[in-house]
Order: C-alpha cells, then sequence, then structure tokens
C-alpha cells in the first residue's frame, strides 16, 4: 500500500487555555497540490507548523510520507521545504549569498548545491539585484526569494503557508505556474494554506475547509462547487460554515 | 563543508557586516579609548610644560632676592616680577599676565630667617578658568620643590656656620630606603612603584572582561532575538540540520566576535592608560613575576569558558524575548548584576576578603578571570584548574538548557516583551 505524503489524524493543538485544532484528520496523496482554506484563526497556520516539524500536537499524530513528526522530527525536515506566511531573509547577505547558504545545507546525499542554486536564481526572477543586500529588497522581492529558496531545493514536501501572499499579479500568476509545473514534472507533493480562493481553485487538486479548529469540507474544488451548487469556493466555504444559504 | 561550518560562516559574514555592531567593536576601542587617552595625555603634558610664576617681592632682606635666584635659575619655571602695593594687587596683575603661580615674599622674610625664625612664603596658584586645574596643581609642587630646596639649603648653611660638618645628618637623621619583598622575592624596587604597576593590571583586567562579556551576550543575545525579529527563525528551525548544530554555530560565530571584542578592547584599554597615565618604569619581570605559556593557556581556557557561560546565558534568556530590544534589556538586567562584582577585585584581593565573601565572588563566574589572572601571576595553577571544573559545569548546564529551550517549541510561542509595555 502506497504511503501517503501526508497523514494527519485526530489533531489537537493547544495553547494554553486556547484548543487551535480540534481534532482534525485528512491524507494528502504523492504528488499532490492540496489546499487548506479558512479564515484568520482557523488553524491553518497551526497545522502547518506541526507538520513543518515546529509545533508539537496536544493530541493525535502527523506524519510525513511515514514518518512521525515528533518522534522522527530529523528525518521529516530532510523531506520538506516550509516557507512561513511572515518571513524574512538574513539583511546582511546578497539575495544569492542568501540562496547559496540554503542550498548547501539541503545539499546531501549526493545533491548537488550549484544545481539548487542556478534553480533558485531561476524561480526568484531577482536578476542582477540578487547581488544586492536583502536589506535594500521590497516586501515582494523578498518574498519572490524565499519562495525560491522553498522550491529550488525540490522538497518531497513543500508546505507553503500563503505563498503569493504580497506579491503583485504577475508574479503571483508565475508563482503558481511554477507550484503546478514541479508537481507535475519532479512529483513535488504542496501543501498549501490560502486566503486567495482564486489562487487554490486554480492550483490545488483538493482542498479542506477549516474553520474554528475543524475541518468542515474537503474534496476536490469541482466537488464542492457541486455539493454546495456554488459558482466558486467563496461560496462553497460561506455555505459550508452556515453564514450563507445554499444546498449541500 | 559541513552544516556547522556553513551555518558558522553565515554567522559570522551577517555580525561582520553589522555596522553597529562593528562600531562598537572596533572604532569604539581602536579609535575613541586611544583618541581619548591621548587628550588626556596631552592636557598631562601641557600641565607639566613651563611653569610661569609671578613674584611679588615686599621683603627688602638678601634672603627674598635668594629665593628670586633659585627660581629663575631653576628649568621650566619662568619668572616675572611683579610691582605692586598689596597682596590683592599683585594677584590682579599676575592674573592679566596669564601666570600659573604667584609667590609672595611678604616684609620682615629674611629678617625671620636671619633671626633664626621660620619665615613664610605665598605661594598662590591663579586659577583662570575651571578645567582641571591640573597645570596649577603641577606649578604649585614645582615652586614648593624649589622652596623646599632653598630652605634646605640654608639650613645646611646655618647648620654648617655652628661647626658641623654634615649638616644633612642632623637636619635628616633617619631616611628610609624603600625595597619590597614580592611573594618570597627581594626586589629593589619601592612598594609604591610595585604597587603602580599591580593596580595597572588589575584596572584594566576587570574593565576589559566586563566590556567583552556584557557585549559578546548583547550579541549573543542580538544572534537569537534578531532571528525572531527578522521572521528567519521558523525557516531556520526546519533546515535539515540539528538544532544543536544551530545553536553551536551561533555560540561559535559570537564567540569570533567575543574574541575580536577581547583584542580590541585591551589594545584600546591598553593605549588609554598608557597614554593618560603614562606606563610605568617596572616591568613585571622585575618584581620575579614569570608568566608561563602553561599559565597563559590555563588563563585562556578561564576567559573562554567565562564567555562561553554569558553567551549560554544570554542564549537562553533571548530565547524567551519578543525581539532585540526585549533581548538586550533582559540580558542587560542579568548580566551587569552578574558582571559588577568582579569591579571589587580592583580594590581588595579574595585573600583580604572574609571567607563567606569570597566564596559568594566566586560563586560568580564573571569574577573568575580576574582572579585567574591573580592565580596565574602567582603561579597557583591548582586554582586555576579548580576555577576551570567550575566554570565548566556551569557552562556545560547553561549550554544543555539552551539546547533543550532551543529544541522545544517554547522558542516559538514565548513572546515576553522584557521592559517594553504590552499595549
Amino acid at each position: 500500500m502506497e504511503v501517503p505524503a501526508v497523514r494527519v489524524e485526530g489533531l489537537e493543538k493547544d495553547y494554553g487555555k486556547v484548543r487551535a485544532l480540534k481534532g482534525i484528520s485528512f491524507q494528502i496523496g504523492e504528488g499532490e497540490i492540496f489546499g487548506l482554506i479558512g479564515p484568520n484563526g482557523a488553524g491553518k497556520s497551526t497545522t502547518l507548523k506541526i507538520l513543518a516539524t515546529l509545533l508539537k500536537p496536544t493530541a493525535g499524530k502527523a506524519e510525513v510520507f511515514g514518518h512521525d513528526v515528533v518522534e522522527e522530527a530529523g528525518k521529516v525536515r530532510g523531506m520538506i521545504s516550509y516557507l512561513p506566511e511572515e518571513a524574512g531573509a538574513y539583511k546582511n547577505l546578497t539575495g544569492r549569498e542568501y540562496l547559496e547558504f540554503m542550498a548547501k545545507l539541503y545539499a546531501k546525499g549526493g545533491r548537488n548545491a550549484d544545481e539548487m542554486l542556478e534553480l533558485g536564481v531561476e524561480l526568484s526572477g531577482l536578476g542582477e539585484r540578487l547581488d544586492d543586500k536583502v536589506s535594500t529588497y521590497s516586501k515582494g522581492m523578498t518574498r519572490r526569494l524565499l519562495l525560491a529558496r522553498a522550491l529550488m531545493v525540490k522538497p518531497k514536501l513543500a508546505i507553503l503557508d500563503e505563498p503569493a501572499s504580497g506579491l503583485d499579479i504577475i508574479n503571483a500568476y508565475t508563482i503558481r505556474k511554477t507550484i503546478k509545473a514541479l508537481s507535475a514534472s519532479e512529483g513535488v507533493t504542496f501543501l498549501i494554506s490560502s486566503h486567495n480562493m482564486l489562487e487554490v481553485e486554480y492550483l490545488c487538486h483538493r482542498v479542506a475547509l477549516i474553520s474554528g479548529g475543524r475541518i468542515v469540507e474537503a474534496g476536490t474544488p469541482a466537488e464542492l462547487k457541486e455539493r454546495y451548487e456554488a459558482e466558486n469556493l467563496e461560496e462553497v466555504f460561506m455555505r459550508a460554515i452556515g453564514l450563507e444559504g445554499g444546498q449541500k | 563543508m559541513s552544516d556547522f561550518w556553513v551555518l558558522f560562516a553565515k554567522e559570522l559574514k551577517n555580525l561582520l557586516r553589522d555596522k553597529k555592531l562593528i562600531f562598537g567593536l572596533v572604532v569604539v576601542p581602536l579609535i575613541i579609548y586611544p583618541a581619548l587617552g591621548k587628550g588626556m595625555g596631552i592636557g598631562i603634558e601641557k600641565a607639566r610644560g613651563e611653569t610661569h610664576v609671578a613674584i611679588a617681592n615686599f621683603d627688602s632682606g638678601d634672603y627674598g632676592s635668594l629665593l628670586i635666584k633659585a627660581l629663575n635659575s631653576s628649568p621650566n619655571v619662568t619668572v616675572t616680577l611683579v610691582e605692586a602695593g598689596d597682596v590683592a594687587a599683585a594677584l590682579e596683575r599676575a592674573s592679566n599676565l596669564k601666570q600659573n603661580v604667584l609667590v609672595v615674599i611678604p616684609p620682615g622674610f629674611s629678617e625671620s630667617i636671619a633671626e633664626n625664625r621660620s619665615a613664610i612664603v605665598y605661594v598662590y596658584g591663579i586659577f583662570s578658568s575651571l578645567g582641571t586645574g591640573m597645570k596649577e596643581s603641577v606649578s604649585e609642587g614645582r615652586i614648593n620643590a624649589i622652596i623646599q630646596a632653598l630652605s634646605r639649603g640654608i639650613a645646611e648653611i646655618k647648620v654648617r656656620k655652628l661647626g658641623f660638618s654634615e649638616p644633612s645628618a642632623l637636619l635628616s637623621p633617619i631616611q628610609a630606603r624603600s625595597l619590597s619583598y614580592v611573594r618570597g622575592r627581594l626586589v629593589n624596587v619601592s612598594p609604591s612603584a610595585v604597587s603602580a604597576i599591580l593596580a595597572s593590571q588589575s584596572v584594566t583586567l576587570p574593565i576589559v572582561v566586563f566590556l567583552m562579556v556584557t557585549l559578546t551576550a548583547q550579541i549573543a543575545a542580538g544572534a537569537i532575538a534578531s532571528e525572531k525579529e527578522n521572521k528567519t527563525l521558523e525557516t531556520l528551525l526546519t533546515l535539515p540540520v540539528k538544532r544543536t548544530t544551530i545553536v553551536a554555530s551561533k555560540i561559535g560565530g559570537t564567540a569570533v566576535m567575543g574574541l575580536i571584542a577581547a583584542l580590541t578592547y585591551t589594545f584600546g584599554m591598553r593605549s588609554y592608560i598608557g597614554s593618560s597615565f603614562g606606563g610605568s618604569n617596572v616591568s613585571l619581570g622585575d618584581l620575579g613575576i614569570r608568566i608561563t605559556p602553561q599559565g597563559i593557556l590555563l588563563f585562556g581556557v578561564v576567559v573562554f569558558l567565562t564567555v562561553a557561560f554569558a553567551l549560554s546565558l544570554a542564549m537562553l534568556l533571548a530565547i524567551f524575548s519578543e525581539d532585540v530590544q526585549s533581548a538586550n534589556t533582559v540580558v542587560s538586567s542579568v548580566i551587569l548584576p552578574l558582571a559588577f562584582p568582579s569591579f571589587i577585585l580592583m580594590y581588595t584581593d579574595l585573600s583580604s576578603l572574609p571567607k563567606a565573601a569570597a566564596y559568594a565572588l566566586l560563586s560568580d563566574p564573571f569574577t573568575h578571570p580576574i582572579v585567574a589572572y591573580q592565580w596565574m601571576l602567582a603561579g597557583e595553577y591548582a586554582r586555576i584548574a579548580w576555577s576551570i571544573g567550575y566554570l565548566s559545569a556551569a557552562a556545560l548546564a547553561l549550554l544543555y538548557l539552551t539546547a533543550r529551550a532551543f529544541s522545544g517549541e517554547k522558542i516559538l510561542t514565548a513572546k515576553m516583551g522584557w521592559g517594553r509595555r504590552r499595549r
């Protein structure tokens, strides 16, 4: 039986008295682009952080390619690449130095740092600005650099929290195309969280709607739209959480 | 290249390109300190320059003239005679002539001496501005020395007239010759000269250690807290690298900066103290104190472990801080009280303290470089070894706690805004 790229079962997470996740479960197949959609505070980032080995679950289980994210955190880190929603790069390094630094840390087991760097340079689209210090970059440029860093290593699982946040239309479009291409050509699995329903609909093979720490619906965008007789995922979400009337 | 070296190189590159850090690490100790010292040195040199002395002679006898002659023939003294009806007028004239000192020879000065009574001569330091007063002080000392020499000369002549062939034996029947007995060895150096060289050592070292420890602690705290502030921490913690390697590389990078700080501050302080207070003519070698390579090595280990302790403590505190500002606040409020007791050792040594106080001081790791330095000079290497044992245990315990804290999720979830008001 094929091991899923991600397996989450009954995942719970408490921050003191606040319960951020109330027992969520889902699976992601290898090579799939999976979207986690929900409002602020729904539990998207917490889920992503647990899978990225940053947080430990209060209860439940999370595995990446069959490896427990708590017990085998080191192995999991070797397979993933995580892009936080709010992320920065080292301001005193140039963009190229930053990519080179990251490539060297990922270049293990015969993987080539130069190839990673070459891909990173291409994905960033920053051209000559890569030789400038990161402190001189705009928010959009920094985001492109970070995305290039996350994708150049061709991870088995890329965990991207709001990947296109802060990017203009052209850059966001280019990034989406890159994600699709990497998924198709390299078999990279993607777990993406986003507020942008259009983005998710365009990108994801399957999505899960999350609200109040629970997954309220899951399926392909087409299935969900059909199930809720909705024109888009935005309507699906509003109907799924009962804020707007509609068929199920 | 191993993960450690990749991370270490990044840390160093990041730190060395921080302009504020380089200012504190290089510009302050290597340029500002020596410049301050030079400035003070120039002030002292100036004070030691020519003394301009005005003389108001209200005496008509020979001894008054003799005093003027003595002052006139002394090196570094320029004499100007002022004509005035009284002392106040003489002072005003001397001040207008920008003299440093006014010497007033009162009426009856010669008569008193001739009749074997004490005569008084008045020496007024003239302060034209309220600066350091160094020039006036040096001038007064110089004039007093001339007056004393003259006074002694007159006394000797008088004693000779009484028929004594050796007047100095009569005038100074007891003469003291100062020597020192330093740790079982007799040296032909006065205790004040020995004290001066030991004091210059005991002043410099605590200051250098204090600066080095506080500076590297701030750098270490900044290295962790800036990862939070610049939102690079989450990415760093998900890289395929052991957390202990990340901590080690940060400590390594910061320790190099600490080493640079130690070197630049030692050089800067030496240059400051050397140029402002003048060097001593006596060396440690003259006192029979030999610093062996073994002693230097042991002392180096003590300094290294103290820095390691400070770095680990700073990192541990920074893990629970929200940003660089909070980290700096909490590190200062913990490290400074721990570093201050070492200044006690500037004025006293452990053996002269009550036992409880000595042990209390030794329980503070930051006092160890200073006592270890004294032990190194004394050749008491077993005591330094004991110090190394204690510091190793303290540094390792803290390193363990830091690595533990770094491996958990507290590093991400703890958001204590130390010293900052919550909105």
